[in-house]
């Protein structure tokens, strides 16, 4: 269906090649999975498929990609729309209508369909998408999980051949990304379809995949089964970290597979039980019945929870549950805000300018949004000056955060990952008693993650600091955090040690607690911990 | 109460109707009364979407040009006879433009006749951004004719960037206020623009592209989903707009 012959690209004012000398053959009805690290050319790769890039976005193209026998070099992105189907980023900057219908036929209208074809085709695109009740909503009051469904339908009207989607469930939470998953996992069964997806949560997508293409960031691209990929990989999901941990031969890519080959070894160990944390008795947050309404409705009911010195506080709960909501007001620049927050003996809404920056750091979930320097330089000496610490803290900081990031280079063309760590670093050179990120982890893959993961570890417990990290990645949450908070519709629904909220919801139970259970462990660290510990 | 659906040309009529009624009836009664009658159809009937929230600016520019009027008026002109109110110093101009004269006598007479010439003017204003929040750009452009949809498709996509952006100025603003940074004055703004400016090309690109890979523009014919009917109700408001206009 899709096949790339010595494909080579390079970007103009560019040195190094995105991808070099691929070949690469899709059937029909195949799940391909694209990874590699960030920046490493995985969006390319799927812009290629429709001839996006290089039509739209410039570069030297070698070689030939052709789909159903058609070559993108010969025709333009909108020729091929009936054919392939592509779902981008972010799909809320791809809409052009206001309502779930207009949006859906707004390709079909384009490419002069008849009216009872369109009719027969939105109402079969609703029904098999779920959307049906949606038909007639405006778009941007559907919550993340609905506007994917709406942005693969609108794809899937013109009822391409091949779909492409580019990080579909980044900004999901686990239950809406399992919906959006399940649905291409029966398109493919159904109806043959041939879909590519780019994704750095391999946790969520392992196990649907037939092929994975991975891109090592130099160039250069494998293509295998996923377990001929997943076996050597530097990127692997928790469950191949786990069967590598084991000593496994084999790797299994889904909970039910794992849970076979380790049954053995699992009805081998002893029931352990989890022990208490350490926690402080120092305070640093106290919300007191804090409430948020906008126009009438509200966001956050009446919420109050004291966070204490050292701790890595997840705030969890579905798109829409009030999670951003509450990090605003935490942080005390919400206007719709009852009740009061105090961090440090200060309400926070009070904070201003040195006080603010030494008191609550906040990473939103743009981090481009804090920076405004023309260079990585100018931003770190920014910093440096703004909180009056010597020259080069900053940068320092930055260092040890992303190793090798250059002075010269803009904010903007940093990986996601890098001008995470440069938004980190100005925020932590201040030194705050409380650090609040919003879904930092959106489009960071393992690497990053990990390195993420040990920075906010060693803040809290080396530094005496908070930390509230609001998220949907359920296996950073098992790796980092002390406590979870789990709010829905605006309350809190749970609060308490990681390990009792996790392991107490299915859907939000990270992968080696599925495999291990009934056993208490959430990583494959405790798992290992845990049977060292019994020889 | 109900919300009803309209043709989305309806309003325009209608407004287009009211509009030369008040033109023809000049009286700043009657076009009070006319933007009462506007005012109580939108805020019952408007959508909340970033149409219907415009009226609210209508409104808002059309007391400014009332005010902005009545004082150049009053300060700027010929002087009207009558009841003087209070008096402002005259500022002495060269002879070379007689017939002017700033400052001096307010009079009731000068000020009401501005107040009222205001009025119908701003009335207009408010009429026809009245059929401006009511009515959806989308649905609009769909009835209109195919040679001006280009032109439309341009439109909409302002109005779908617009309100984007004003939340991303929103957000962005916030992010720096939690860097600890002011978010007012001219460097503020360079710390503002520079983010927003970089958003909102990323954006428009995405929607090119997006729009591009739907197959727009492929195809020199579009197909129509839905037309859109003329119904029973329309007829009725804009017979009674054509009525109001005749009978004035």
């Amino acid at each position: 269906m899709i096949k790339f012959s010595n494909v080579s690209l390079i970007y103009p004012n560019s040195t190094t090649t995105v991808i070099e000398d691929l070949n690469l053959d899709i059937a029909e009805g195949e799940l391909v999975l694209v990874i590699g690290p960030t920046g490493s050319g995985k969006s390319s790769l799927l812009r290629l498929i429709n001839g996006l890039v290089p039509h739209h976005t410039g570069g030297i193209l070698a070689g030939d990609i052709s789909v159903d026998g058609i070559s993108t070099a010969t025709v333009k992105p909108g020729a091929l729309a009936h054919l392939i189907g592509i779902v981008g980023q972010n799909p809320a900057n791809g809409f052009v209508a206001d309502t779930v219908e207009e949006e859906l036929v707004f390709g079909m209208e384009a490419l002069n369909l008849s009216n009872d074809t369109m009719r027969k085709r939105v109402e079969e695109v609703l029904d098999l998408m779920s959307l049906s009740q949606l038909r007639s909503r405006a778009i941007a009051t559907l919550s993340g999980g609905e506007q994917q469904r709406v942005a693969i339908a609108s794809a899937l009207v013109a009822h391409p051949k091949v779909l492409v989607l580019d990080e579909p469930t980044s900004a999901l939470d686990p239950i809406a990304a399992e919906e959006v998953l399940s649905i291409l996992h029966r398109l493919v069964h159904d109806l043959s379809l041939t879909v590519v997806i780019a994704e750095h949560k391999l946790e969520r997508v392992i196990q649907f995949a037939d092929r994975i293409v991975h891109i090592n960031g130099a160039g250069n691209a494998v293509v295998g089964t996923p377990e001929e990929i997943l076996m050597n990989s530097p990127i692997a999901p928790p469950i191949v970290e786990l069967a590598r941990a084991l000593g496994l031969k084999e790797i299994g890519t889904s909970v039910r597979e794992m849970r076979r080959m380790t049954s053995q070894l699992r009805g081998s160990l002893e029931l352990s039980t989890p022990k208490a944390a350490m926690t402080s008795t120092n305070s640093v947050v106290s919300i007191n019945d804090l409430s948020i309404s906008y126009n009438g409705k509200s966001a956050l009911n009446s919420i109050s929870a004291t966070i204490y010195e050292n701790e890595i506080v997840a705030i969890m709960g579905r798109n829409g549950a009030g999670k951003s909501s509450l990090l605003r007001a935490i942080a005390g620049v919400s206007e719709n805000s009852f009740g009061d927050v105090i961090v440090n003996g200060i309400n926070t809404q009070k904070l201003h300018s040195k006080s603010r920056r030494e008191n609550v750091g906040f990473i939103p979930q743009e981090p481009s949004d804090l920076l405004y320097g023309q260079s990585v330089t100018n931003e770190c000496d920014q910093a440096d000056q703004d909180n009056q610490v010597s020259p080069g803290t900053t940068f320092s900081l930055l260092s040890q955060l992303v190793p090798g990031v250059s002075g010269n280079t803009h904010p903007r063309d940093l990986s996601e990952g890098q001008r995470l760590g440069l938004a980190l670093s100005v925020v932590l050179s201040a030194n705050p008693r409380l650090l609040v990120l919003d879904e930092p982890t959106r489009g960071l893959d393992y690497q990053a993650k990990r390195v993420l993961t040990k920075m906010l570890i060693d803040f809290a417990r080396v530094f005496n600091r908070s930390v509230i990290i609001a998220t949907h990645d359920v296996e950073l949450v098992a790796e980092l955090a002390t406590r979870t908070i789990f709010i829905a519709d605006g309350e809190i629904v749970a609060d308490g040690p990681t390990i009792d909220v996790l392991l107490s919801s299915p859907a939000f139970a990270p992968q080696v607690s599925k495999i291990m259970a009934p056993q208490p462990w959430l990583t494959v660290a405790d798992v290992v911990r845990a049977i060292e510990g019994d020889k | 109460m109900k919300k009803l659906t309209f043709h989305p040309l309806t309003w325009w009529i209608f407004s287009l109707a009211l509009a030369t009624a008040v033109a023809r009836v000049n009286s700043p009664w009657f076009a009070l009364l006319a933007v009462g009658v506007m005012s109580a159809i939108v805020f019952t009937q408007r959508e909340n979407a970033p149409w219907g929230r415009s009226f609210n600016w209508t409104l808002k520019l059309a007391l400014w040009i009332i005010t902005i009027r009545a004082v150049i008026g009053v300060l700027i002109g010929v002087p009207i006879p009558g009841t003087v109110l209070f008096r402002v110093p005259i500022l002495p101009l060269p002879h070379w433009v007689p017939g002017i004269r700033i400052g001096g006598a307010v009079t009731l007479e000068r000020l009401s006749s501005s107040v009222s010439e205001g009025t119908v003017i701003c009335a207009m204003i408010v009429i026809f951004g009245a059929a401006a929040s009511l009515t959806s750009p989308h649905r609009l452009l769909r009835v209109l004719p195919i040679y001006l949809y280009e032109f439309g498709v341009s439109v909409v996509i302002a109005t779908s960037v617009l309100p984007q952006l004003v939340s991303s100025v929103s957000r962005i603003r916030m992010a720096q206020r939690l860097r600890g940074q002011k978010t007012r004055g001219l460097q503020a703004f360079k710390r503002i623009a520079i983010p927003l400016l970089e958003e909102s090309l990323a954006r428009s690109l995405d929607l090119a592209a997006a729009m591009d890979a739907r197959g727009y523009g492929i195809s020199k014919k579009r197909s129509r989903y839905r037309p859109i009917k003329w119904a029973g109700l329309d007829v009725a408001v804009i017979t009674a707009g054509f009525l109001v206009a005749g009978l004035s």
